[in-house]
């Protein structure tokens, strides 16, 4: 008994272990050699380790820049970055283990759903189900939630969600693709609807629409090349700036000997070393888990539409993605500085978000209100993607969050479902 | 929503599927044959463009080993998203389909990895990493 007590509380309660176990639960039923599950196991506890590495950094940095911008601004300022969420959730919050069933869950509730209903999508993008993941965990433990509860409807929320999301984007993409046999999996999808929605009230109509790709634009985007050198691009003016509005005398106190303006600049690169270092850690962590649950779910859902992540869309309309980008960012802009007049905390912009998303909610507004639609769709998508996640910056620093809120819409909108609709109902009853 | 059907989709399905006749697929063998004498005295670009050119002919009929062959030398040459990537996004799908349905999970793995991968270069191509 005492063995089995200590294995309990001791081993079972380490996230790490949980995560391990679930993918040797994947690499088993893959039936692969004995050599190759201890290994897949424990690259995948390597990489949980990895990431709460990167979290310790991320949070280290992002608690100096809280400080500073609140002296500088006389105000917060929030970094949207749903990597700094997971990892925070996942280690200085303690709900690693839940967030790693509540993934498991979501896959089973996605084959389940996929099986036996007529929506046949199979959400191939594991990341973007670590983010979901993270998101009902977080919020479902806000709303009061524990146990197996706690993970059984964050996985059916998720679940549905890894079917619903693809299913209302498919019209779309069909008519972007001109097949109907690929779906696309990006929890931005509310975000792209949404701007197709304004582009298709704003937009050029019927015989006027003229589309983006008529145009001749720059095809590539040189300073985007690197995913750590565009986060680069917008963290280091940040720190610089925010270090120089605090001033001297306070910025110093948290310089120690270095200069204060140096040492803001060093911690802006610490941010981005912490982004690689728990990226690279869920790259770790999903390597093993990922590839053998969806081998099972293809299997079991045998005429699955596979939901793939955003640039599968890229090819078929890359002006839109270009105009996207340059849109959804000058939206942010805008809501990063009209939200505070209402209260709202300051959200900064975020490059990859506003490129992945922006982009992808430009080949949307581009179909379905040509040109213009498409650049006054891509504004409002900005200010769309830098409001909700504004909403959720009071529970998120109830939470004990440092300075960070999440980024993929649709993984906001399951948090604000908790937090508004789940939340009071349980306390209603 | 938003006036879209599922026409669109059904119609490309049935076009893709329309029979070569005799004809037409002399003219593509002659024509793929013609282009594959071509390949080693052309510059890279050249050379990927001509993959491209031969896997979208193969496509056409219906030689879907031979097609995704060139186009995966044309996309190793050159990263590009045109017709060939598309053409090859849809190939891998298909027999990533096929696959699932045969219950191999060996060479289910081979064409989701296969598929990551189009993600990756789609990614890059935009981002204009070479």
């Amino acid at each position: 008994m005492g063995v089995i007590n200590f294995i309990i509380q001791n081993i079972l309660t380490q996230a790490s272990v949980t995560i391990a176990l679930i993918a040797m639960l994947g690499l088993i039923l893959q039936k692969k050699s004995i050599g190759q599950v201890i290994s897949g196991s424990l690259k995948t506890m390597l990489g949980f380790m990895v990431l709460s590495a990167g979290s310790s950094i991320i949070v280290s940095s992002l608690t100096y820049f809280g400080e500073i911008f609140t002296k500088g601004f006389h105000m917060q300022g929030i970094v949207p970055s749903i990597e700094a969420i997971n990892g925070q959730a996942m280690n200085e919050l303690g709900l690693g283990r839940d967030i790693a069933l509540t993934f498991l869950a979501i896959f089973i509730f996605n084959i389940l759903i996929a099986r036996f209903t007529k929506w046949k999508y199979i959400f191939l993008t594991g990341q973007a189900i670590l983010w979901m993941a993270t998101m009902t965990t977080v919020f479902g433990y806000f709303a009061g939630l524990r146990g197996a509860i706690l993970i059984i409807v964050g996985g059916l929320i998720g679940g549905i969600f890894a079917v619903a999301m693809p299913a209302i984007a498919q019209p779309f993409v069909r008519k972007i693709t001109g097949m109907d046999e690929i779906a696309l999996g990006h929890f931005c999808t509310i975000g792209y609807v949404f701007e197709a929605g304004v582009s298709k009230l704003f937009g050029e109509k019927g015989e006027k629409k003229k589309s983006i790709e008529d145009l001749k634009l720059p095809t590539q985007l040189e300073f985007l090349q690197d995913t750590y050198l565009s986060v680069m691009v917008v963290m280091v003016p940040l720190y610089v700036i925010t270090a120089a509005f605090a001033g001297e005398e306070f910025a110093s106190s948290l310089s120690g000997n270095t200069n204060y303006l140096m040492y803001a600049f060093l911690q802006s690169i610490q941010f981005v070393v912490g982004v690689y270092v728990l990226l690279s850690g869920v790259r770790l962590l999903l390597g093993e888990i990922v590839p053998a649950f969806r081998g099972i779910a293809m299997r079991l859902v045998p005429n699955a539409k596979p939901a793939l992540d955003c640039p599968v869309l890229f090819p078929y309309s890359p002006n839109a993605v270009i105009i996207g980008f340059i849109t959804t960012t000058i939206g942010s802009i805008i809501a990063m500085f009209v939200l505070p007049v209402f209260g709202l905390a300051m959200i900064l912009p975020g490059m990859l978000t506003a490129f992945f998303a922006g982009g992808t909610a430009g080949i949307f507004g581009n179909l379905t209100g040509g040109r213009r639609g498409a650049i006054i769709g891509g504004i409002f998508h900005g200010f769309f993607i830098t409001l909700l996640p504004a909403l959720l910056v009071t529970i998120f620093n109830s939470m004990g969050f440092v300075n960070a809120t999440a980024t993929d819409i649709d993984t906001v909108t399951v948090a604000l479902l908790y937090a508004w609709i789940i939340g009071p109902l349980l306390k209603v009853f | 929503m938003f006036g879209f059907s599922m026409k669109n989709a059904k119609e490309s399905k049935k076009e893709s599927s329309e029979e070569v006749t005799a004809e037409r697929k002399d003219e593509i063998l002659r024509s793929i044959s013609l282009k594959k004498d071509k390949i080693n005295q052309s510059s890279e670009e050249e050379q990927a463009r001509i993959y491209e050119e031969i896997g979208l002919a193969f496509n056409e009929l219906g030689e879907e080993d031979n097609a995704i062959d060139s186009l995966e030398k044309s996309i190793e040459i050159k990263k590009s998203l045109g017709d060939g990537y598309k053409t090859l996004l849809k190939l891998y799908n298909k027999k990533r389909s096929e696959a699932a349905k045969a219950n191999d999970d060996e060479l289910l793995q081979i064409y989701l990895k296969k598929m990551d991968r189009m993600m990756q270069i789609s990614k890059d191509v935009t981002r204009g990493v070479r």
